[in-house]
């Protein structure tokens, strides 16, 4: 592999002594993709230092769908935060109300960054369908 | 156009190269949270600290043999794409992008912070898996503050792989003060014994100013200072040292200390 190419690396390198124009497309274009990707992603996390949203997480739990299984009631649920810092190790609860005792379900989910969700499940035994239904997170850790 | 395929295979060297540097990192877990939740002025400071790193190690074993301050500023800037481009395309497969859209801040926080070690992996592999002639006589050049940026980017490099796992906190938490400054003695120890003593190919022209005193004092020491300073440094970027008692920042500066002194120490050999 390496003796083929070393004869035309060095002619390739021995006219790099010219200035300027013997620099090859493909080197601008990929500095140039490059240059794009460095300063997006500089660009967007500037942005966000300047003008994020600032303050705890505020985390709300969405429904999202309830499907019944055969070893009961599974409860897909979406956890936003709304906050502008990020949660960790976020504790979800479920009580669903009922005539006899209020039935619980606890999930945890590990990261919620800011403005975005996450999504988990609780699982029941009776019918969340039947009965009010309260979600919300209980607790969290900051993320670091 | 024959310029145009032997840069494309330098190109491809260098991605098999940041593809094989940092993996590692690619599949921890904690870069993924991490580029979540690192506070936003660090994610920033350490992106545009990433430009003029890669700038200088272009200079010293960049993936084209060259020697103007132009062709190092392509190079590094390539480097870097590559690393942004090999990290999204991985985290994507890996499943860590899902959900994420692609301007968000998850998305771009992630991949960024994979990128820099990926693009450091890219410019080394230049040298490491192409040929060594023009590499080798940069080598030489390296005057005593060359040397100096040379150990910190080996420093930073090796201690980047571990510095944002847990264990990083857990081990500086188990140890006591005499473990601490055991791990320093032999950090020390190490750094001095790799860098002067055993004699690793590549670093013939290694000097040994003098008796061990004045290398010890001119080369060993400024080495761990700056590999200490690595590990401080990267530990606040990931938030490690936010509210956390002075004394036990110490101990966890030591503790990523030592793989940062091995880096700064092989330094010379990878790079």
């Amino acid at each position: 592999m390496a003796k083929p190419r070393s004869p035309s690396r060095r002619a390739a390198a021995a006219p790099k002594s010219k200035p300027a124009n013997d620099i090859p497309a493909l080197e601008w274009a990929s500095a140039a993709v490059g240059l794009a990707l460095a300063a997006t992603a500089i660009g967007l996390t500037t942005w966000d230092a300047v003008f994020g949203v600032d303050g705890p997480p505020a985390i709300e739990v969405r429904l999202k769908s309830v499907s019944a299984t055969p070893h009961g009631y599974v409860v897909e649920v979406e956890a936003f935060n709304h906050g502008g810092s990020p949660a960790a190790q976020v504790q979800i609860e479920g009580v669903l109300a009922s005539e006899a005792e209020p039935e619980t379900a606890n999930a945890t989910i590990d990261y919620i960054p800011e403005q975005s969700g996450a999504s988990g499940g609780l699982i029941f035994e009776r019918d969340p369908r039947a009965h009010a239904l309260k979600l919300r997170a209980k607790g969290f850790a900051d993320a670091f | 156009m024959d310029a145009n395929v032997e840069y494309g295979r330098a190109l491809a060297r260098a991605a098999g190269g940041a593809l094989l540097f940092s993996f590692p990192l690619l599949m921890t877990m904690e870069m993924w949270s991490l580029g979540v939740t690192v506070d936003r002025w660090r994610l920033l400071l350490f992106l545009l600290l990433t430009l003029p790193m890669l700038v200088g190690l272009s200079y010293f074993a960049g993936f084209e043999p060259t020697f103007r301050l132009k062709d190092e500023v392509l190079d590094a800037l390539a480097a870097f794409g590559l690393g942004f481009l090999l990290s999204a395309a991985l985290l994507g497969v890996f499943g860590v992008l899902h959900g994420e859209s692609l301007g968000s801040q998850g998305a771009w926080g992630k991949v960024s912070l994979c990128a820099a070690p990926a693009a450091v992996g890219a410019l080394l592999a230049g040298k490491q898996l192409g040929e060594r002639g023009l590499g080798s006589r940069e080598k030489a050049q390296a005057g005593p503050l060359g040397e100096l940026f040379l150990m910190a980017v080996g420093a930073a490099f090796l201690a980047f792989n571990v510095a944002p796992t847990e264990e990083m906190i857990l081990i500086a938490y188990q140890m006591g003060p005499l473990h601490t400054l055991l791990l320093v003695a032999a950090s020390i120890a190490l750094l001095h014994l790799f860098v002067y003593r055993l004699g690793f190919p590549g670093e013939a022209k290694r000097r040994e100013a003098g008796n061990f005193m004045r290398t010890f004092v001119g080369f060993t020491a400024p080495g761990y200072g700056v590999a200490l300073l690595m590990s401080l440094y990267l530990l606040w970027t990931f938030g490690r040292t936010d509210g956390v008692a002075v004394h036990e920042i110490a101990t966890m500066t030591v503790v990523l200390g030592f793989p940062a002194a091995l880096g700064a120490a092989t330094a010379r050999l990878v790079v």
